[in-house]
């Protein structure tokens, strides 16, 4: 696991400081979450974290709240209004109009045309704030067990007790900051049904498009609260999230239940796709983990490759083809059905964070330096 | 001049006793003033040679602008960020990844450290160890140096050194884009912090010419070194001050060999060179004693005044020279010289010193000292010239050549002076007029592209293909860098500088001026915790963003580049780096600045601008462009006054004024279609343009004037007016040309601008008073008029 130097680490002596920090003071700036994004011709030359289909049109999210979106396949692109400028970091359509942001501050926005308007339907607060509530179910239940549990086994249960109320704790004390945490993925099965997921365990699920949401933490069984990175559904129907120290989880019933799987890799997942046949899974992160199951998870089988950077993402083209992209400018293809890839880097050695198959065999990619499109090798086609 | 009566007390400034009483007190005391002159010239002479290069860079800003103030303010806060030099050590063949490359470039590390005046421990190219590459595995970090451990030159060793770069985020900073060189970056001390001596800028930049780049470029054929940063610039620039002494020579032979064609008399040669450099001379001398060095600026002054000394030196050497050939001896010819020209000489060099005293008011040191050293020279002129050159010739006299040649020549050249006089006509002036007007509507149509500020790329102080801007050109083109740093200053309350809102309100005003055209991109400590933030993150993008934790955010600034925190926290700079610095660039991005400091500035975070060199040259911009107007009607306001006073007549004024202010028109539109824009350099040459030029109005005005009242027709008035004088004046403007051309060749770019210009308003504003005087003299002289309003007087 990476260096993780957050109150969760450092516990009481950090909750002491971070409440002296927080003093009332009038800010002259509207926060961050109050403040739209600036419409700028700069949004597609600057960092872009995810790019989604919804229908023909492309839609892309990334720094400061930035939203663009092109209907000619990435030549040209115009900004969609924006509530927040926030760095987002994920966006899903469940429908060609109907489609879901999230980003940093716990925001998740919600559009109803495709990209171009787009509304604020929950933010770090509210999110933690649901936390919080279910996390003192737990507890309340938890008590509520151990006053019926045999004298054997009231020493863990006590354990587990503490863990939730430190849980808790810190929750409270990262709320009392603001909305610290950052939501990292988001999937949405139609235009009412959806998942975001993010830092520190969270997880919400919506079944009214994002009027009411519900959080799902508890039925994820992430102990020591992992980010969860990332969420997609396969082929044949089951959803997988993958997350820090080889999180897997998957579910087959829609997700309202996810089972833990084993992963045989310890390090971060930053992503998760199907490859188009049925229950078949490819995840991948960390210095080009990539690992691949044909049953649902149940068993997985490293894919080799030399890639040696971090995988960001990936895509299936009708034809196929896997691509998936990462730091350093890596650009994996597999025509094989992920049994093996071939290794491209790109000129500029940018961070890439997202692929969309275009026309033929080209692709749209964006990372760190905007958006580009390339051949499937990665090489810039203007 | 052919009856000395008339010379007596037509003029206001004196009356007709004190001018015997002036001529008697020096002509009766010649050997007591001449031994004063030789005790003077000794004394200050000593001193003149003892006077230092000095380029000081405080003396070219705008002290009292309040960018600058800021700046000052917060100098030690900002130390290190700006003063550094970058040697760019390049490949000419294949790429930097060969053992021979590499080899070098180790030696050119080790001569770089054992320099003086670098900060060793902040030294920083691919051999130093605090060049690291870092990755992220499951466990944590791994990092290392960028040069392999074992490293042996081996192809295998090479190839690792390849990997660890490419990880390291080191291309486009110190690998360039092509890797085909990479960057020697070497901090420099301000002062020894052992000695406490400030740096030496000309010898630390002689020590990189020698010991780097000569060198190196001579042991290792294959490669090439480019070298930049303010050290070097400044030493460059002292180094180009040296080769003034180069056109003091030429100036002094040219002029020479001119004056010697002129009066074909050797006395009437040697004796105003003489005078003219005693006078240079005893300004040096003065300058040294008021404590004052040689900046790039005022080393020109010495040749104004020794132009302005050989010009009205000829107009003694002329006036002696007709007299004596009336018959009179050498020491009645002075006297009967000194007579003649010492109200319009005086006028004339006090106009002079008037339109530079004139630059007094704009508030840039270097310009400041310019106006004393010029005003200090021309006071010196008047004496050396009046008194001393005139009682010199006073005893040697005009040899009988130059008295041969100036009966000779007079009568031969009537033909010339006749044709001349027609500007005086009336079927000529009206043309003239006309012509006037229409050079004046093309110089009014071309001199709205006029701009303020520096126009060119690089250091503009140098030119274009001077090689310290084509090594700039070479790092700007191959490593992801800017020239135009403009640095806004953050201010908190003491501890407070890395506090969450403070990093967000810098973030806010990066996006707003990333968002301004001419800004090319920006940092700050905001960018530094978002990039640091995302890698604790195992280098996830989605992580780039700034933590409202605090925690985090300490944990991601723990080693921000020491530039961007004070030793209190309570200063943190932005740096905005610029597309260039043209006045248009710096005015829209200060505004921008200025806007979103009024709206957020507050208790937790002030913005103040401005440091950088971007940051000085707006303050310097907008000095200079609040100052132009003001200097322009100081100037003009001086130079009618002078001659209101001495002629007495509006319409004399318009004569003299109005040639001038043609010139001063023209010259601005040619500023402007050649693409040189006001700035320091520039701002005092229409003042001293106007200053000087004025002279030639007032040496024909005065001639004309006297042949008017004698009732002669104003266009015989003004053909014995030529007749007289019109050679002096031609001569003038032709000596005083000379002496500012030979700047055009300086190797630093604005000595070679304002000697353009000021060669420009040399010569035309003598045309301007040959030509246009007497057409303008046509319609608005009214000589019945002059003579009554004279008889009136006595």
């Amino acid at each position: 696991m990476a260096i993780r130097l957050t109150c969760k680490t450092l516990g009481a002596a950090c909750l002491g400081l971070s409440m002296a920090w927080f003093t009332p003071a009038a800010f002259a700036l509207a926060d961050i979450i109050e403040t739209p994004a600036r419409q700028t011709d700069l949004a597609p030359t600057n960092l872009l974290n995810d790019a989604v289909r919804a229908g023909d049109r492309i839609v892309a999210v990334g720094e400061r709240g930035h939203i663009i979106y092109s209907d000619d396949g990435g030549q040209t692109w115009a900004q969609g209004s924006v509530p927040v400028a926030v760095t987002l970091t994920a966006v899903d359509f469940g429908s060609e109009t109907h489609g879901w942001a999230v980003g940093h501050s716990g925001v998740v926005l919600h559009t109803e045309d495709a990209g171009e308007n787009w509304s604020l339907q929950l933010t770090g607060i509210g999110a933690s704030e649901l936390a919080i509530a279910s996390k003192e179910d737990q507890i309340a239940a938890m008590e509520e067990r151990i006053e019926e549990a045999p004298e054997s086994e009231v020493g863990d249960l006590e354990w587990a007790l503490d863990d939730l109320f430190f849980a808790m704790e810190n929750m409270q004390s990262d709320l009392d900051i603001g909305p610290v945490n950052p939501l990292l993925g988001v999937w949405f099965e139609n235009d009412q049904h959806g998942f975001v997921v993010g830092a520190y365990g969270m997880i919400l699920r919506t079944q009214d498009g994002g009027d009411t949401w519900k959080d799902w933490a508890p039925q994820i069984d992430n102990g020591q609260n992992f980010h969860l990175n990332g969420i997609a559904r396969i082929a044949g129907g089951a959803l997988v999230i993958v997350g820090e120290a080889g999180q897997i989880h998957v579910s087959v019933d829609g997700g309202s239940t996810w089972e833990r799987r084993e992963s045989p890799y310890p390090g971060s997942l930053f992503g998760v796709i199907g490859t188009g046949q049925v229950n078949e899974i490819l995840a991948f992160g960390l210095r080009g983990n990539m690992l691949f199951s044909s049953d649902l998870g149940k068993s997985w089988r490293m894919v080799p490759n030399s890639a040696g950077a971090t995988l960001n993402d990936g895509a299936v083209a009708d034809d196929g083809r896997i691509t998936l992209v990462g730091n350093g400018g890596t650009v994996l293809m597999s025509g094989n059905g992920a049994d093996s890839f071939r290794e491209h880097f790109r000129g500029d050695r940018a961070g890439i964070m997202s692929v969309v198959p275009v026309s033929g065999t080209n692709l749209l990619i964006v990372g760190e330096s905007g958006v580009k499109i390339t051949d499937a090798r990665g090489k810039n086609l203007q | 001049m052919s009856n000395p009566n008339h010379d007596r007390g037509d003029h206001f400034l004196t009356t007709p006793k004190a001018e015997p009483f002036l001529e008697r007190l020096i002509f009766n005391n010649r050997v007591v003033i001449l031994i004063g002159f030789l005790l003077l010239t000794a004394f200050l002479g000593y001193n003149a040679i003892k006077i230092q290069p000095d380029a000081s860079f405080e003396r070219m800003i705008p002290l009292e602008h309040p960018y600058i103030i800021n700046m000052l303010d917060h100098r030690n806060d900002l130390e290190n960020l700006g003063n550094f030099v970058r040697i760019a050590v390049e490949t000419k063949t294949g790429d930097i990844f060969s053992a021979e490359y590499m080899e070098t470039l180790k030696q050119i590390t080790d001569e770089v450290f054992y320099l003086d005046g670098v900060d060793r421990s902040g030294l920083k190219t691919l051999w130093t160890s605090n060049v690291r590459w870092v990755e992220v595995t499951e466990q944590g970090f791994q990092g290392g140096t960028v040069i392999p451990d074992g490293y042996d030159g081996s192809p295998e060793s090479l190839e690792q050194l390849r990997q660890n770069i490419l990880r390291s985020n080191e291309v486009g900073r110190l690998v360039s884009d092509n890797f085909r060189s990479t960057i020697v970056y070497a901090p420099l001390y301000e002062k020894n912090p052992e000695t406490g001596e400030p740096l030496d800028y000309a010898t630390f930049s002689r020590q990189l010419e020698e010991k780097i780049r000569d060198k190196y470029r001579e042991q290792n054929p294959n490669i090439d070194i480019h070298i930049v940063g303010f050290a070097k610039k400044v030493g460059d620039l002292i180094e180009g001050i040296g080769s003034i002494a180069w056109f003091a020579g030429i100036t002094i032979l040219l002029t020479t060999l001119l004056l010697f064609w002129y009066s074909r008399s050797v006395t009437g040669t040697l004796v105003p060179v003489f005078t003219s450099i005693v006078a240079v001379f005893l300004q040096l001398g003065a300058l040294r004693l008021l404590g004052y060095g040689l900046d790039p600026y005022s080393v020109l002054v010495p040749f104004l005044v020794f132009a302005i000394g050989i010009s009205h030196g000829v107009q003694i050497v002329n006036a002696m020279a007709v007299e004596a050939a009336k018959g009179f001896d050498a020491e009645t010819s002075a006297r009967l010289a000194f007579r003649a020209l010492y109200i319009p000489g005086m006028l004339a060099l006090i106009s002079d010193a008037f339109g530079f005293l004139t630059l007094f008011f704009i508030e840039i040191d270097v310009i400041r000292d310019l106006a004393v050293a010029a005003g200090l020279g021309v006071a010196f002129v008047i004496i050396t010239n009046l008194v001393l050159h005139v009682l010199i010739m006073s005893y040697l006299g005009i040899s009988k050549g130059g008295i041969r040649h100036v009966q000779n020549h007079g009568e031969k050249q009537d033909r010339k002076w006749r044709l001349m006089s027609y500007f005086a006509h009336p079927g000529v002036a009206p043309i003239s007029l006309l012509i006037a007007v229409i050079g004046l509507g093309l110089g009014l149509y071309y001199k709205q592209d006029l701009k303020v500020g520096d126009l060119d790329q690089g250091a503009p102080e140098l030119r274009a293909d001077s090689r310290y801007n084509l090594d700039n050109a070479y790092i700007i083109n191959n490593y992801s860098t800017s020239a135009d740093v403009l640095v806004v200053m953050v201010k908190t309350p003491e501890e407070q500088c890395t506090q969450y809102n403070v990093l967000r309100a810098m973030d806010s005003l990066q996006w707003e001026l990333q968002n301004t055209p001419g800004v090319q991109s920006s940092a700050s400590l905001a960018d530094v915790s978002k990039i640091v933030t995302k890698a604790l993150n195992e280098g996830n993008w989605k992580w780039y963003e700034i933590s409202r934790n605090q925690t985090i955010i300490n944990a991601s600034i723990r080693e921000a580049p020491t530039g961007l925190i004070n030793t209190n926290c309570s200063l943190t700079p932005v740096l905005v780096f610029l597309e260039d610095h043209k006045a248009e660039t710096l005015e829209t991005v200060v505004e921008s600045v200025e806007v979103f400091a009024n709206a957020n500035s507050n208790e937790n975070h002030t913005f103040l601008l401005a440091a950088g060199n971007a940051g000085v040259e707006a303050a310097t911009n907008e000095v200079i462009a609040n100052a132009k107007d003001m200097m322009l009607i100081m100037v003009y306001g001086v130079v009618s006054l002078l001659c209101f006073a001495t002629f007495r007549s509006i319409r004399a004024v318009l004569c003299i004024v109005v040639p001038l202010g043609l010139t001063s028109i023209l010259c601005e539109a040619i500023m402007a279609v050649s693409g040189i824009g006001i700035k320091v350099a520039t701002l005092p040459v229409i003042a001293l343009g106007v200053g000087i030029g004025v002279d030639y109005g007032i040496y024909i005005y005065s001639k004309l004037e006297k042949y008017l009242l004698e009732g002669k027709p104003l266009q015989e008035a003004y053909f014995q007016t030529l007749l007289s004088t019109g050679k002096a004046v031609m001569f003038t403007g032709v000596t005083l040309g000379l002496g500012v051309v030979t700047w055009i060749f300086s190797p630093i770019k604005f000595q070679a601008d304002m000697g353009f210009l000021l060669f420009f308003m040399f010569l035309w504003n003598m045309v301007g008073a040959i030509w246009l005087l007497p057409a303008l003299a046509r319609f608005l002289l009214k000589p019945e008029k002059m003579i009554a309003k004279a008889r009136a007087a006595k």
